[in-house]
């Protein structure tokens, strides 16, 4: 707990030239070595550059510098790396993904200042200060709609937690009480109860996308052939001129992000360079952009001018994109009539014609469970939730496919301890009493 | 030194006081048990039996501290099982019912078989404590003894007593034993809370009234165990236990005549063990239950007297004597002696240290039922710890803690003075977080080098040990060095249910797969098998088979072990510490934890209780560096 490798992105999301994911602990380096293609722990404090590697699939995901940190003589007191990746969204948390592949565990909320503290780094004092700082750029409002969404959710995985207690209760039942008057549990009672945890366990997972959207907003990308409008409808819908906009085709080239609200729902909306094969080397790089964008893209936003037919090129584009597609037709106040089998809103940038429709479509479109329901369900929220979730469900699974598989119940049982454990890493922490009380409520024991 | 000088007194000469005497004069130093009955040493209070699930591997920790219990039960073993036995090595379970008397003799022979140690019989009418200090125990009869160290295993002595039914209370510590009052009063007048707990036990019959006819008869198994790792003793005559089942006639009697019950016609209030439950509180919690199962036990081989294992009550003696009849087999059975209730004091043991002194008395040591506990077995364990660090306390050592992946006499010892307890306390295999690491067939391998360490093992237990190490990784040397082609395995592994092998592999791998055997695997390969114990064949095939769960297990007590070296400081004013809740503040404040570990165990410390903690402590640290 206290000097495992964590990893975290340590600037706030968003639009910004780099951002710093930092690692720390015991074997800081050797993580980071694996991620790091041209990793060297010496010398210490100075910038080197090294391209960012997937350890498990070899994808490169980025050319970075980095400087590496001994322990004591570090933030934390520990072994660090302070890796600086291009900014934006998705390049640190590709990195922070391959940490983890490597090794590294997500740092819990204020967790390397914590060390910090633990090692005579910092004192109490100056810690809150900080975490005051970083809490302080939170919405209040936001903050605590998310801690009540939270609450459902922790009184259903202490439900789900509850409910793997009962099933190793029924392993623990064989053991402690061989010679009892009940005989043997059913196998198909224990069956039964491994289903029915992994359905609950899938159909919570299944919220998290959603649940993610809400906390970081959803990522909604504007995309179009060049010179379609589409930096005219972010400003739009924005609501200030963040994007330049001229008349020329391709003037914007770096993609551009800003958080705009939808139905009251939160969406970064990112504005990108018109797709187009282009032989302008910094444009170029500019589509490329766009296709990452892209690939991460909850929604698209796909810009056409109002009255024209669309190119083949572009309805191909519009089939790989699966359906996630939000088609809109633009510069409606110059008010081409329409062309045949022309779909999508109509929308002007100039006159707010169609904006509001869009929004609402947009809401609808990322938000599609919460959107349509008055009361809301619980909700992973967090990616560290959906984690847990997913490691009590491989667990629960390989519960049972170790007990078909021949091997006895104490060894089995090791794998419903450990979904126990993921889920109370989200809500708290257990005890044996726990696992005897239900035995004791369950059966007659004793002779 | 006058001969009345002693290093350690042992109060009490029951299960834990006899492995307490035990350890502390292995540790060399100069004991003596005091004992109201030197007959009575040793002596089962309740069911003839020793082991069992948890309880049987904690019987060989015990014993590899050189303990008495292991050595005692093999002595007198007359039906042997290994429980749990389909259900794999990881949790065998060895039990052995016992003859009484063989029994009782055996711990006295091997007490008096101990150098340094002494008996008399005598009752303690007060411990002679100066300041927060104990110098020594007053016998009833005027004679004074000098300790350290004094070491009290009361059992149900203290202010117990007997119910039978609504009219019948009698003072006593046991059915013919006196109670002991004066010592209780004095232990309670040195502001220790004290609380009540009772137990049971059931009536016993005489067989030769027992139609066995109607009987099943379960034999035991053959003569290959041994709870002790370090002596092979010769068993004696081996007897059937019998079972027999309650039904409908009998659930008739007990539901009219509850209201005579003490236990709920109001007469008793302590409360009772949910898994030892009385046949009332069968008939009373599980309705639906159509029979609940009997065992007839023999309690020796020269009487026929039989324990009636499962009909623990509290009924008058003519209810007992009714409902006796109503069971098959037993329908004109002579009952010998009725089942009670017994209540009696015991200490909330999160008044103790993890070494199990009274935080409040320096020197006083408390072990056994005293601290809630049920069962031989965890009172021996616990004697094992105060007999330890009660000598260490004289010599002015550092104290031993066993941690809860060292044994269950660790998580024992672990969850009486970090968590208390709210009924007696009685050991299961869901009580350790290590349920693979703690078996009884590693106990010598886990413990036998700490018991080296601490100089309790002699010339020849320590070669003893030692062989059982090098066996152990010879077989799994010889397991990894070992291959065996398909043409000499399939045919076996088609037996054990398992796929057939096309390539040549070796029996490290082969015996991964669940239905396979290592003794048999090694007669495959035609190689010679390695000359080892049976402990340690089984010991290095579960580290083989189960390599993956046995890293897992090993990897979260590393994780702890972390969070044990994080000492909290004694004097530490949790009152004060604002940033943990008032629920933290009180439960810290009782039990005072000696580490992070065991701060987080206390029920109702949150984790973020705990990193407020931390940050706390440091600061203090850092304040005081």
């Amino acid at each position: 707990m206290l000097s495992d490798v964590i990893a975290a992105v340590a600037t706030p999301a968003g639009r910004s030239a780099i951002a710093v994911v930092r690692v720390s602990g015991d074997g800081a380096h050797t993580v980071a070595s694996r991620v790091l293609e041209s990793f060297r722990p010496e010398p210490e404090r100075r910038a080197a550059r090294s391209r960012v590697v997937h350890p498990a699939t070899g994808e490169v995901i980025d050319e970075a510098v980095y400087i590496t940190l001994h322990a004591p003589r570090s933030y934390t007191g520990q072994d660090m790396v302070e890796i600086s990746t291009h900014g934006g969204v998705l390049v640190p948390a590709e990195t922070l993904a391959a940490l983890v592949a490597a090794g590294a565990r997500v740092a819990t909320p204020g967790e390397f200042t914590r060390r910090a503290v633990l090692n005579g780094k910092m004192d109490l004092l100056q810690a809150e200060a900080v975490g005051d700082l970083i809490d302080a750029t939170a919405p209040a409002q936001r903050r605590t709609a998310l801690s009540q969404l939270d609450r459902g959710l922790s009184l259903r995985i202490t439900k789900l937690r509850s409910q793997v207690l009962d099933l190793e209760a029924l392993v623990s039942y064989e053991i402690d009480f061989p010679e009892e008057d009940s005989g043997p549990v059913a196998p198909e009672r224990i069956d039964g109860a491994v289903e029915e945890l992994c359905e609950a366990f899938r159909d919570l997972s299944r919220t998290a996308a959603e649940g993610e959207r809400l906390r970081e907003g959803a990522l909604a990308v504007i995309a179009g052939w060049p010179n379609a409008g589409k930096s005219s409808l972010f400003n739009a819908l924005v609501g200030h001129e963040r994007a330049i906009v001229t008349e020329v085709p391709g003037t914007t080239r770096d993609a551009i992000e800003a958080p705009v609200t939808c139905g009251g729902f939160p969406f970064r909306l990112v504005d990108t360079a018109g797709l187009r094969a282009t032989e302008d080397r910094v444009e170029r790089l500019g589509v490329e952009v766009s296709h990452r964008y892209l690939d991460a893209a909850d929604v698209v936003i796909f810009c056409g001018e109002c009255g024209r037919r669309l190119e083949p090129a572009e309805q191909e584009f519009l089939e790989k994109l699966n359906g996630r597609v939000v088609m809109v037709r633009t510069k409606a106040d110059i008010s081409p009539p329409p062309c045949a089998s022309e779909s999508g809103i109509r929308v002007s940038a100039i006159s707010g014609e169609g904006l509001p429709e869009l929004r609402t479509e947009l809401a609808r479109f990322a938000f599609a469970t919460l959107s349509g329901q008055a009361d809301l369900e619980p909700l992973v929220t967090r990616e560290r939730h959906r984690a847990a979730l997913q490691v009590a469900l491989e667990e629960t699974e390989a519960f049972r496919d170790s007990r078909i598989a021949g091997l006895e119940g104490a060894v089995a049982a090791i794998h419903l301890q450990a979904a126990v454990r993921a889920l109370e890493d989200i809500i708290g922490v257990v005890t044996a009493d726990d696992i005897l009380d239900r035995v004791f409520a369950s059966f007659c024991v004793g002779k | 030194m006058s001969a009345l000088d002693f290093d350690v007194i042992v109060v009490g000469g029951g299960h834990a006081g006899a492995e307490a005497a035990c350890a502390a004069a292995r540790l060399g130093v100069r004991v003596l048990m005091v004992t109201s009955a030197i007959e009575t040493i040793g002596q089962m209070s309740c069911n003839p039996a020793i082991g069992g699930v948890a309880k049987g591997t904690l019987v060989r920790e015990v014993d590899a501290f050189g303990g008495i219990m292991g050595r005692a039960a093999d002595r007198a073993t007359i039906q042997f099982r290994m429980l749990n036995r389909s259900k794999g090595p990881a949790v065998w379970s060895p039990r052995a019912q016992c003859d009484r008397g063989l029994y009782r003799r055996a711990v006295r022979t091997l007490l008096e078989e101990q150098d340094a140690l002494e008996t008399v019989q005598a009752t303690v009418a007060r411990l002679e404590i100066r300041g927060d200090r104990v110098m020594g125990v007053v016998t009833q009869d005027g004679r004074k003894f000098r300790g350290d160290s004094v070491i009290i295993t009361a059992g149900t002595f203290l202010r117990g007593r007997i119910h039978i039914g609504l009219e019948t209370r009698i003072g006593a510590g046991r059915a013919g034993d006196a109670a002991v009052v004066d010592m209780a009063e004095q232990l309670e007048a040195l502001g220790l809370e004290v609380d009540r707990f009772k137990t049971g036990t059931p009536p016993r019959v005489d067989g030769r009234s027992v139609d066995f006819s109607r009987l099943e008869r379960q034999d035991g198994e053959g003569d290959s165990f041994r709870f002790s790792q370090f002596v092979r003793s010769a068993r004696p005559e081996q007897l059937p236990c019998w079972i027999t089942w309650t039904g409908e006639e009998l659930r008739g009697i007990i539901e009219d005549r509850l209201q005579e019950s003490a236990l709920y016609g109001g007469a008793l209030a302590g409360r009772g063990p949910r898994y030892c439950p009385s046949i009332e509180d069968k008939i009373v919690k599980f309705p639906n239950a159509e029979r609940h199962q009997i065992f007839l036990e023999p309690e020796g081989l020269e009487t026929s007297e039989l324990y009636v294992n499962g009909l623990s009550t509290s009924l008058p003696v003519d209810a007992q004597i009714a409902f006796l009849h109503a069971v098959p087999g037993l329908e004109k059975a002579r009952m010998t002696r009725p089942g009670y209730a017994i209540e009696y004091d015991y200490y909330p043991p999160q008044q103790l240290t993890p070494w199990l002194e009274v935080k409040a008395v320096e020197g006083l040591f408390f072990a056994g039922q005293i601290n809630g506990t049920t069962g031989y077995e965890e009172a021996a364990g616990q004697g094992v710890v105060a007999g330890i660090n009660a000598a260490r306390r004289h010599r002015g050592e550092e104290p031993i803690v066993l941690g809860r992946d060292a044994g269950y006499i660790g998580v024992l010892v672990d969850d009486l003075v970090t968590r208390g307890v709210d009924e007696p306390y009685r050991l299961f295999t869901s009580r350790s977080e290590y349920r693979l690491l703690l078996r009884q067939d590693n106990a010598l391998k886990r413990l036998g080098p700490l018991a080296l360490e601490l100089g309790m093992l002699n010339d020849e237990e320590q070669r003893t040990l030692e062989r059982r190490l090098e066996e152990e990784e010879m077989v799994l040397k010889a397991a990894a060095d070992t291959s065996v082609s398909p043409d000499r395995v399939n045919a076996y592994l088609d037996t054990c249910g398992e796929s057939q092998i096309t390539e040549t592999q070796r029996v490290s791998e082969l015996i991964k797969r669940p239905g396979v055997h290592l003794k048999d695997l090694f007669r495959c390969t035609g190689s010679p098998m390695p000359q080892a114990h049976e402990e340690s064949w089984v010991s290095a095939q579960v580290e083989m088979k189960y390599a993956g769960y046995m890293a897992r297990e090993r990897e979260a007590a590393r994780k702890l072990a972390e969070l044990t070296d994080f000492h909290l400081p004694a004097d530490l004013d949790y009152g004060k510490i604002a940033s943990i809740s008032t629920e933290a503040r009180e439960k810290l404040g009782r039990v005072r934890p000696e580490s992070l570990a065991q701060a987080g165990r206390i029920p109702g410390v949150s984790p973020s209780d705990l990193q407020n903690l931390v940050l706390e402590v440091m600061k203090l640290k850092r304040n005081a560096a």
